[in-house]
């Protein structure tokens, strides 16, 4: 088991969520009018854009408050978000790109190993907390870096940060916790 | 306005307030007339109606009658109403005790429980919530008590106690617990199996002789498989209740195999024990015997075909030679391994436990080499070193077994045996953020102003046609 020490961990980025705003009032009935891959919600008073290239899904408010999901980088979701930013410049709008902020990274990460996750929690508690009942998953909340790692016991872990490297550093914080608590197949 | 105009004593509320005995009252205090009531009485926090002579002796200030003794008191004083507890949290204390007593615990965990249900009501985080969620928070004191008092109780039997949803128990748990700063330790499943055991009435008293079984026995015979199941990734991250009932039903069956036992479906023997069913044990009682039936091919005395379904009549055996047969399992495991793909080609757990006496491997420790370089085959990387070849590469067997662990290893969670097709991955764009945003690309985004009057007019044609038919 030494030789996993050496391995490395892939962390596939899932998902990158990002808000930015437009500073002017935005006629949402004038976007599902004139735009293409609109959904329009009056019920919630938003509008969905779908971009293809980068692949997101943009919820638009009409204070000028947008939310990006589904870019799979920072850079991405920055693109993503000056791309759609130009759309509704074009649509009329006099849009000013400002206050970009990427608020939320889900990550998944395999480890090469299986856990024990009643043995991980008893020595993280109370950082760690697990109920089978309730979820499947052990979940550890690393405060400092304001980081969810959700442990499963086939070695799979979800993590969510409000950016990348936050999420780099919680694999890190927490690889050496789960190497302790690596499962054996039998006692 | 000065106090002189007014037809009335005023008395001054800042000031000193003389107080009246109420024997001297000419006639009910109701029925004075407002407008000769200082303006004391028209405070709504002094006054509670219909009042009583006594009450108010205790918190009112009446009018000012000369000639009687009076003692000043502060205004302050006189308007201090003894602060009484909330309502609510009385009926929720007297709910954690009713819950308690239907559990028959302890005192101290009843005490403990009423002693975290007041910390916790009166935190801000509780104190304005709905009294639904009041209630839950009752429930889940008593189970932070029970659990750190080492009395076995799961979430599933509050959520049961409460009416509620074991979600919404779950948030509000995890809540308090935070709130209170408290630790307390969960129940792995063999906790709570004895006490799940008695629940089912199948002891000499309930049925007839032939389908009874001791509690006692039938309890250490459940824990056993319990104990197994774990060690074959069944139980790890799965519910507890069916895993429960599927050992259970299991080692009633197994503790005197004959045919009528044998032939007794789940939903039968629920019945019998008087125990309501739950659909998920169907599926773990299909996993446990799958599970006992690679360990009971292993052993050499049972000469005639084994099967899953005939299998209960050996779990005795299994459990008490599990160990031993775990170990002949595993190493023909590898053997068949060994056999399916070249040698090299699939890296089988044998090179890195068979020096090892124990059966204490890491059912993960045998992917360890090749699921990182299934990652990096995966994404094109170069510089593989030692799985891929042109005979695995044309071999679907082999390159299964290279990217899937749970079909390498003898027993891996089923998530992963029967792992769900990953969507093709769209390949990464390798932007910056910055570049540059050409008009034609957004163009492709917005419709033309002809295609905009098209489609408002469909938009209003549709409208109006849905109007006509409703």
């Amino acid at each position: 088991m030494d030789s996993s020490n050496d391995e490395a961990v892939d962390i596939i980025i899932t998902n990158v969520v990002a808000t930015f705003r437009t500073r002017c009032h935005l006629n949402l009935r004038t976007i599902a009018l004139e735009g293409i891959n609109v959904i329009y919600k009056p019920e919630v008073g938003k509008v969905l854009m779908k971009l293809r290239k980068p692949r997101i899904t943009a919820s638009i408010w009409s204070s000028g408050k947008i939310i990006c999901t589904g870019a799979t980088s920072e850079d991405e979701a920055k693109l993503g978000a000056r791309r759609l930013a130009r759309c509704l410049q074009k649509l009329g709008f006099k849009v000013r790109f400002s206050a970009f902020k990427v608020v939320n990274v889900l990550a998944v990460c395999s480890m090469p190993f299986s856990i024990h996750l009643v043995d991980f929690t008893k020595n993280n508690r109370p950082i760690a907390s697990y109920e089978p009942e309730l979820h499947p998953a052990a979940t550890y909340r690393i405060k400092n870096i304001k980081a969810t790692v959700q442990v499963f016991s086939t070695g799979s872990l979800t993590i969510t940060g409000p950016n990348v490297q936050n999420v780099a550093t919680a694999v890190e914080q927490v690889y050496p916790l789960l190497f302790e608590c690596r499962k054996p197949l039998c006692k | 306005m000065s106090a002189s105009s007014l037809p009335f004593p005023v008395i001054v509320p800042m000031l000193r307030v003389p107080i009246l005995k109420p024997m001297f009252l000419p006639f009910p205090f109701s029925l004075w007339p407002r407008t000769l009531l200082p303006p004391l009485f028209l405070r709504p926090t002094v006054v509670k109606f219909p009042p009583t002579p006594c009450r108010l002796t205790a918190s009112v200030a009446v009018v000012v009658n000369p000639g009687l003794d009076r003692s000043d008191i502060s205004y302050s004083r006189t308007t201090a109403v003894t602060r009484k507890p909330c309502v609510n949290l009385i009926q929720g204390l007297e709910r954690v005790k009713e819950i308690s007593r239907i559990l028959r615990v302890r005192r101290e965990i009843e005490e403990l429980a009423l002693t975290y249900y007041k910390q916790a009501y009166e935190h801000e985080t509780f104190l304005h919530v709905t009294l639904q969620r009041k209630e839950i928070l009752g429930g889940c004191c008593v189970l932070a008590s029970c659990r750190q008092q080492r009395w076995p109780i799961t979430v599933g039997t509050i959520s049961c106690l409460l009416n509620g949803d074991p979600a919404a128990v779950g948030e509000v748990y995890q809540e308090m617990i935070k709130v209170l700063n408290i630790q307390a330790p969960t129940f792995s499943v063999t906790d709570v199996m004895e006490a799940h055991c008695q629940e089912y009435k199948v002891s000499p008293g309930h049925v007839p002789e032939e389908l009874a079984e001791d509690s006692k026995g039938l309890t250490k015979r459940a824990i056993a498989l319990v104990e197994l199941a774990a060690d074959s990734w069944i139980v790890t991250g799965r519910q507890p209740l069916p895993i429960m009932m599927a050992a259970v039903y299991l080692a009633w069956q197994s503790l005197k195999p004959n045919a009528q036992r044998l032939k007794m479906s789940l939903e039968k023997f629920c019945k019998l024990a008087k125990v309501q069913k739950s659909k998920t044990a169907g599926t773990r009682i299909t996993e446990m015997k799958g599970m006992l039936y690679k360990l009971g091919k292993e052993i050499p005395w049972y000469k005639e075909v084994l099967t899953p379904d005939n299998v209960v009549s050996l779990v005795g055996d299994v459990l008490q030679h599990r160990f031993s047969l775990l170990r002949r399992a595993l190493k023909s495991h590898e053997l068949s391994l060994l056999e399916k793909c070249p040698a090299g080609q699939v890296n089988p757990s044998s090179a890195e436990t068979s020096s090892s006496s124990d059966v204490s491997e890491d059912a993960g420790q045998t992917p360890v080499k090749s699921s990182v370089n299934a990652e990096k085959e995966k994404q094109g990387r170069d510089g593989d070193e030692s799985l891929k070849s042109p005979s695995e590469e044309s071999n679907p067997q082999t390159q299964e077994l290279t990217q899937n662990w749970g079909k390498r290893v003898l027993f891996a969670p089923p998530c992963v045996v029967n792992a769900k097709r990953k969507r093709a991955e769209r390949p990464p764009l390798h932007v910056t953020g910055d570049e540059e945003i050409s008009d034609s690309e957004i163009e492709s985004y917005i419709r033309t102003p002809q295609e905009a009057r098209d489609f408002a007019m469909m938009q209003e044609k549709l409208f109006t046609s849905n109007n006509e038919s409703s």
